[in-house]
């Protein structure tokens, strides 16, 4: 038995009909921002039920209300027939009801142990929290959700990034009896195989899910029915065998996305014309990476998690020196011994990192100045900078990632997590630097934001910009790039070009097998 | 190729765990303390015997259980300057109202520590419920308790209770130091509270509010009973100082302030939170002391002794994270 089933106080009344869990009517608004108009919801006992929508579409504030992060304004939640209305997250699961958020929960400084069991851990004989018994307990969490691999006893902080984010999933899975909420339960990894398994283990124990994601393909395979929000409204509840992509684009934003019409333009370059030129590098798990990006080039990484991807992006970048290889800048070798230097070393290299919260943003300064730091003093006027010269300043950059310039004054923590990563992006952009060092730019990010992130960034390498990415989606390095590498083991396994960048290729080059068409190992 | 590098982590697994282990706990600042004891020792032969152990301890205990409690409130990411206000009013108060003997000895330290209580109750009450900033919410209230403490005792003066400024800086059994035991003490009640949800939560509050709270941790509750513990332990270190003193004055816990804090990142206590402990805090006031001991005997002159802990503390700041990055480096 998993963390599922309903607990003998909780069985569904037979008169409540097929939900759940069902709200209607939901509103909620802070201060003069309304981030959740009209939001109805049906959960159903054993199915996955998808939320879709932009972001700033009011998913994570629906999420709040339903986990007692935050408390409507008006509208009824009933759970089991009866009314919830949960005061705290502990209430809610007190009820059953569970999340795994977005932006992990977890406490870095703390063991996977302690953080599965937080607020209440085992205790031994005279009342005193047993280490013993906090690693025991633990350790059958992960066994029981096929994570065995992982110490319980590891701190979470020194974990990568997917395996937090399995633990975090864990953690709802063991607290979730009624109602589990996956908020991009996927934004870190990159395969579905062990969550979709774990999500079947617990509709089958009689759990509803609510599963909430930007990629559609994930949503297909594991849900059955999908509620779209846009505005703050939920715009409709669909069977998604009988929706198509285009309708549920369409429902979303409101217009039908263009996905077709990718010219591969294939620039003409030679070794002396690379912008920059990798040769040799290795450390830090990584051995022997050689490549060349050129201007006006698109490079695309792919690789499964833990390849050495966040190692060569830091080398890169100037956050970490290389053992071994040399960087060549336009032709010249360059130690790159921090991002600012990366920055002002030839043509520039920029950095777009990993993990918006922590690596990105500064969460208590307005959007402008989040986009112009980089370039802070072009913006000054003998030394002091207005508010208003920093909006005047950020607003080319921001206008290429399509950001509105209303949201350029107001502090970038208000702002959602799509316009966050434009800020970012426009960042980047803002620098002036030839050369974008993207990790996952559209980590986690609405479909809409995707579009006008990958807009910029062919705009970018069509004014002789070169940009070398990673993405942790496949239909993104389809879409997006000229080239592709594939990284494995450390090395670069194979590399892809034009029309051979395609999704069953680059699959199984990714997990190592050489045979397939096209590619050629370098 | 992947399983080559796994079973490398394996093999430096150990180094690593050596090295945090001295990082994290208390080892770091021990090892200082032990060279720093042996030179004095070299000094001053002499002070290797039981009474100067004592006068030693005696000389440390207050700003060491200053420093344990402003430890409390670093851990769960907070700064409690209300620890001179606690220590004055709690020294003004046993020096104008002595009461005599062992059973006026108990009620004074219950005095003290429900004096501490109650200032961390509202400093709490402030930082938790209210929400604002720890440094100025203690702030004020260190300001305010420095007010009571000039109302209760306007000049220096008044007298301890003898049973207290006899037994307190006494030995028991001609051996133990009782200021030791009393130290002792706190360490033992802060392990066993470091082994409950309560003490662990302390530290998720510090690392990270947000995720502790989305974790389940009641974080207010968690946040509000730190400043009320904290403030129990001044209490403590307020009745220690006052035996050692014997005599009352208004503004006697002033100098704990930032010596504390000093402490308290000396004991290799990250002031950023969630990191740290307090018995490293508590060794961090000792070699303050002790330094304070040996630059004396070496001759150097007491003007030299605040440049010299200034200088003590960036090195044990810099070399314990040196340490950590090492140890954190395979």
């Amino acid at each position: 038995m998993t963390g599922g089933g309903l607990g003998n106080a909780r069985e569904v009344p037979l008169e409540t009909g097929p939900f759940t869990l069902s709200a209607s009517g939901l509103r909620k608004a802070y201060g003069a921002t309304v981030a959740l108009e009209n939001a109805d919801l049906g959960l159903k006992r054993g199915a996955v039920h998808a939320l879709l929508g932009e972001n700033g579409a009011g998913k994570s504030t629906l999420v709040r209300i339903l986990t007692g992060a935050a408390r409507s304004d008006a509208g009824a939640i009933s759970l089991h027939g009866r009314s919830y209305s949960p005061q705290t997250l502990i209430e809610a699961r007190a009820f059953g009801v569970a999340t795994a958020f977005q932006e992990l929960s977890l406490v870095a400084n703390l063991s996977v142990a302690q953080n599965l069991l937080l607020p209440t851990l085992p205790h031994g004989p005279i009342g005193l929290v047993s280490s013993r018994r906090v690693l025991d307990a633990g350790a059958s969490i992960l066994d029981r959700h096929g994570l065995g691999r992982v110490n319980p006893a590891a701190q979470v902080g020194t974990l990568p990034l997917a395996e937090r984010q399995r633990i975090e999933i864990v953690r709802a899975m063991e607290n979730a009896k009624s109602v589990l909420i996956l908020d991009e339960p996927t934004a870190a990894l990159a395969e579905t195989e062990w969550l979709f398994d774990r999500i079947r283990s617990m509709t089958a124990g009689g759990v509803a899910v609510l599963y909430i994601s930007h990629r559609l393909a994930e949503v297909r395979e594991i849900c059955t029915e999908a509620t779209v929000l846009r505005n703050g409204r939920s715009i409709a509840s669909v069977d998604l065998a009988d929706a198509s992509d285009e309708d549920i684009f369409e429902m979303m934003v409101g217009r039908r996305i263009d996905h077709q019409n990718r010219t591969r333009r294939q620039p003409a370059g030679n070794e002396a014309g690379a912008r920059l030129s990798v040769k040799g590098l290795g450390g830090r798990g990584l051995d022997d990476i050689t490549f060349d990006l050129r201007p006006g080039e698109i490079l695309g990484l792919a690789a499964l998690e833990g390849q050495g991807q966040r190692g060569l992006f830091r080398m890169l970048s100037g956050l970490e020196s290389p053992e071994r290889g040399t960087v060549s800048i336009d032709g010249r070798e360059v130690a790159l011994s921090s991002p600012r230097a990366a920055l002002k070393t030839g043509s520039g290299i920029a950095y777009l990192p990993e993990e918006r919260k922590t690596e990105g943003i500064l969460a208590g300064l307005s959007a402008a100045t989040n986009v112009i730091l980089p370039v802070m003093s072009a913006a000054a006027r003998a030394g002091l900078i207005s508010h208003q010269a920093e909006i005047a300043a950020a607003r080319p950059a921001a206008a290429k990632v399509e950001m509105s310039d209303r949201y350029l004054g107001f502090a970038i923590a208000d702002l959602s997590g799509g316009n966050q990563q434009k800020a970012l992006v426009a960042r980047t952009l803002a620098t002036g630097a030839k050369t974008l060092l993207l990790y996952d730019p559209t980590r986690g990010v609405d479909v809409g934001t995707k579009q006008s992130i990958y807009a910029a960034i062919r705009a970018f390498a069509a004014d002789g910009g070169s940009v070398l990415f990673y993405s942790s989606e496949l239909p993104e390095v389809v879409q997006l790039a000229d080239r592709c590498l594939v990284l494995y083991g450390g090395r670069i396994f194979r590399s892809f070009e034009g029309d051979d960048i395609a999704e069953q290729h680059l699959v199984a080059a990714m997990l190592g097998h050489s045979a397939g068409r096209g590619g050629s190992a370098r | 190729m992947s399983s080559l590098s796994s079973s490398g982590r394996a093999a430096r697994f150990p180094l690593q765990a050596f090295l945090s282990g001295l990082t994290s706990g208390a080892g770091v600042i021990v090892v200082i303390y032990l060279a720093l004891y042996a030179l004095y020792g070299y000094q001053q032969p002499r002070a290797l015997s039981l009474p100067a152990i004592a006068a030693l301890m005696n000389n440390t205990a207050p700003l060491a259980l200053a420093a344990a409690g402003q430890a409390l409130v670093v851990i769960s990411r907070g700064f409690d300057l209300s620890v001179a206000g606690v220590v004055s009013i709690c020294n003004v108060v046993l020096a104008v109202y002595p009461i005599g003997g062992p059973g006026g000895g108990l009620i004074s330290v219950l005095i003290c520590m429900a004096i501490g209580a109650s200032v961390g109750a509202v400093n709490g009450w402030l930082v938790a419920v209210l929400r604002i900033q720890s440094i100025a919410a203690t702030l004020s209230t260190m300001i305010i308790c420095q007010g009571i403490a000039l109302v209760i005792l306007k000049a220096p003066g008044g007298a301890v209770s003898n049973w207290i400024a006899d037994e307190m800086t006494d030995r028991l059994w001609k051996t133990i130091p009782v200021s030791g035991l009393v130290i002792a003490v706190v360490i033992a009640v802060w392990l066993a509270i470091r082994r409950t949800d309560f003490g662990l939560s302390i530290y998720a509050i510090g690392a990270d509010e947000q995720a502790a709270s989305l974790s389940g941790v009641n974080s207010r509750r968690v946040r509000f009973l730190t400043f009320v513990l904290a403030g129990i332990v001044y209490g403590l270190s307020g009745f220690m100082l006052s035996a050692q003193t014997a005599t009352g004055n208004p503004t006697s816990g002033t100098p704990l302030l930032m010596l504390s804090f000093a402490a308290v990142a000396l004991g290799g206590t990250s002031l950023a939170g969630g990191k740290g402990g307090v018995f490293a805090s508590v060794m961090g006031a000792a070699v303050l002391m002790l330094l304070q001991k040996v630059l004396f005997s070496s001759g150097v002159s007491s003007f030299y002794t605040g440049m010299f802990q200034g200088i003590a503390l960036i090195l044990a700041v810099v070399f314990s994270g040196l340490l950590a990055h090492f140890g954190k480096r395979r």
